[in-house]
């Protein structure tokens, strides 16, 4: 079982003891899950706006995450039921996994859920990562110099022993809702709560960045996250109205073909939403499908040969290291007049590109460098944050 | 020599196939191009629209150049395996030779998963394609030479064919345990790259694979007169003044160039070594390398070139991985002959 300490566990029964006191005059006519208690258990309620993969409901003593899967016309849920250690589980949930919160301690697989841990202030929290290798936030480094922060494996290699051991509040995966979930079994047997971060499946910049407000309502920092992403929404949705409102809209290649095949993003995946506000013309953003296109080089070439920009272009540092990988990629337009642009500007000294991590909870960001390179002059000048010209 | 006018009648069959199977592996593809516009980029590339010439000469003439290639070498390097080994089984990757390619690059990919590891080979001033095709040529020379120092000391040829096949599995033990430490998307990369592409070989690249492959042949060829002697069995090869030790070391490092330089520049490309061997005795008739192997590199080269005109899915957006089409459709083809045939009379 989870350590609660003392302090907390009396702190709780203190507030259940006042609850029926305390509340009397809000208990006729309240609707249960509008009902506050005493001492609110959450007084900042989440809201989840652009993000499909989940929900947050709160109610009088608990709040209840459902992860959502949807695939084609069928929906799958996973059930959390949040509550204050102590409390005592509500009926009618017999599949839920059942989280203490606050939670404490994490242990995370992707280094973008150290973003949203990072966003949340809460990444002193992070106790266990699946690798250290990409890792990008400085507490969470510190943390792994200290070893208050350990690796556990990722994937087949998750070390379930350690992480059992390890007691942690809750342990947040990468995994498709629906896929794979089976590896998890062992931990979710001991009582180890499992939550799969999905946001990689939102076809939004804004739904992904949304994910922020599961690890508020983990950690009880409903506010602080509540605040902090309504300005980045804001300021996104100002910035797409500025680039998706251009005149002129430059044409943009994505990517690199590796070994004859391009993959490209498809017209509902985030990074199709990125370009649609960034003002670029994109000639896959009517296509189907969130993930990427699987296109075969010839396919792409005439856009490649002509497009203004070419951005996001894999693991190269410079054009030498384009006509490196293949000489041919000399003679696109974008390239030619030197209007390439990659996403690794904020790569770290492990070879870790940031932008993969706290870009995903700073779409304004990202929106921002987009719209700097493809309309120069549209918002005030400044320099790049996670992209740069390639020379 | 009776039969050799039918024979003359087949090769030119198969050159005119060879030639159909160019055209269409060139005028093919996702992007449609009228034939007459396939001429004007050759004849007249002043005129031709410069996309259509690009889409041509830069992507799918390399990509016909690369099937031809690797047509070739997969098939004369399968059939000398196969009489080196007289078993009907063997392959260009029984030695070990292509894991030893698969290792190499594994070695490059997986490890340079961490970007540390991939910066610090970057320093050495090699990067991009050539680390990989590097890192797959290396692999499969080290196997190669640990074949060869291994077969100085095995007189027979089974007992070579198990080592062979044990060095093999050791290596791809290796590159398991590679995968199985990686990180998800270091693995999928890798992954990609055991598909098999012939795409990914353009310019200078296309010129060096082409170099090997071409002496890779000259010493298949060369080594003819030995490989028709080893199908008589080791005693005759060594009454006829052989040493089958030194034509084992010939035919070995023959097939190494060929399997070796193939895999590394285009991924494991699986069947083409195995299957073309047979249709090709099946198709001529003989036991004789001096016609057998001109024989395979024909067919080898007509069924890589189908095999990728198939892979294009016509009138698609998307490519299949060359690997999984030569497959399924060579095993049918296979098939089909064998119940044709009834027996396999090559040995």
């Amino acid at each position: 079982m989870k350590k609660i300490s003392p302090f907390f566990s009396f702190a709780f029964v203190a507030v259940l003891c006042l609850t029926p006191f305390l509340s009397c005059r809000r208990r006729s006519g309240s609707k249960a899950s509008e009902a506050v208690a005493g001492k609110d258990l959450s007084p900042a309620k989440s809201r989840i706006k652009y993000a499909h993969g989940f929900t947050i409901d709160y109610y009088d003593r608990y709040k209840e995450v459902k992860i959502l899967n949807r695939a084609g016309d069928k929906m799958d849920t996973l059930d959390y039921l949040l509550l204050p250690a102590g409390a005592s589980v509500p009926p009618g949930h017999p599949h839920a996994q059942v989280i203490n919160i606050p939670v404490k301690s994490l242990i995370v697989m992707a280094s973008l859920h150290i973003a949203q841990a990072d966003f949340a202030g809460v990444a002193d929290r992070i106790t266990g990562l699946g690798t250290g290798q990409y890792v990008n936030s400085p507490v969470v480094r510190e943390g792994l110099r200290t070893g208050r922060t350990r690796q556990v494996g990722i994937d087949a290699n998750l070390n379930n022993e350690l992480v059992i051991a390890m007691h942690p509040g809750v342990v947040m995966t990468m995994s498709n809702p629906d896929a794979a979930f089976g590896q998890y079994r062992t931990l979710m047997d001991a009582g180890v709560p499992v939550v799969p971060n999905a946001e990689w499946l939102e076809t939004t910049p804004l739904g992904r960045a949304e994910w922020v407000k599961l690890i508020g309502a983990l950690t009880d920092r409903e506010e602080w996250v509540n605040r902090k992403f309504d300005s980045v929404a804001q300021l996104y949705q100002q910035l797409a109205g500025t680039g998706g409102g251009a005149a002129v809209k430059p044409s943009v290649i994505i990517g690199m073909p590796f070994k004859g095949t391009w993959y490209t993003p498809a017209g509902e995946s985030y990074m199709a939403q990125f370009l649609r506000d960034a003002g670029a013309g994109y000639h896959w953003s009517n296509s189907k499908g969130t993930g990427s296109l699987p296109l075969s080089f010839e396919s792409v070439a005439p856009e490649a040969l002509t497009a203004d920009f070419w951005l996001n272009v894999g693991y190269v540092d410079s054009k030498k290291d384009i006509l490196a990988k293949d000489t041919r990629y000399g003679s696109f337009h974008a390239f030619r007049t030197g209007a390439v642009y990659n996403n690794n500007n904020r790569t770290n000294d492990l070879g870790s590109n940031d932008y993969w991590e706290s870009g995903a909870v700073n779409p304004q960001l990202v929106l921002a460098d987009l719209i700097r390179i493809l309309h120069p002059g549209l918002l005030p000048a400044d320099s790049l944050v996670y992209y740069k010209q390639l020379k | 020599m009776t039969k050799s006018p039918f024979r003359n009648v087949r090769v030119a069959g198969l050159l005119l196939l060879l030639l159909l199977a160019f055209l269409l592996d060139l005028s093919i593809g996702t992007i449609k191009i009228p034939l007459k516009e396939i001429f004007t980029v050759f004849f007249s590339p002043s005129t031709a629209d410069p996309t259509w010439l690009f889409i041509i000469k830069g992507i799918r003439l390399p990509k016909a150049c690369t099937a031809v290639l690797a047509g070739c070498g997969l098939s004369v390097g399968g059939l000398q395996m196969q009489t080196l080994f007289r078993n009907p089984l063997a392959d260009p990757s029984i030695l070990g030779i292509t894991a030893g390619a698969n290792l190499g690059v594994a070695a490059v990919m997986l490890a340079g998963g961490s970007m540390a590891t991939f910066y610090a080979i970057k320093d050495l001033g090699v990067s991009g394609s050539w680390l990989i095709i590097g890192a797959g040529c290396l692999g499969s020379g080290v196997i190669m030479l640990l074949v060869l120092a291994l077969s100085r000391r095995l007189r027979d040829n089974v007992m070579m064919l198990i080592v062979g096949i044990m060095l093999g599995s050791i290596t791809l033990a290796l590159v398991s345990i590679w995968q199985y430490f990686s990180d998800p998307e270091a693995v999928k990369d890798y992954l990609m790259w055991t598909f098999g592409s012939l795409g990914g070989v353009a310019g200078g690249q296309l010129s060096i694979l082409a170099a090997v492959v071409v002496i890779g042949l000259i010493v298949a060829l060369l080594s003819s007169k030995m490989l028709d002697a080893l199908l008589l069995g080791e005693n005759y090869a060594r009454s006829m003044g052989l040493s089958a030790r030194r034509a084992r070391i010939i035919i070995i490092c023959s097939t190494s160039l060929l399997a070796g330089s193939i895999t590394a520049f285009c991924g494991p490309i699986g069947f083409v070594g195995i299957a073309v061997p047979h249709v090709a005795r099946n198709l001529f008739n003989t036991a004789s390398h001096r016609i057998l192997i001109p024989a395979c590199c024909l067919i080898g080269m007509i069924l890589l070139l189908l095999c990728d005109v198939i892979a294009q899915l016509p009138g698609s957006q998307t490519v299949l991985p060359i690997n999984i089409i030569t497959s399924l459709v060579g095993s049918p083809l296979v098939i089909t002959l064998l119940l044709r045939q009834k027996s396999i009379n090559a040995w």
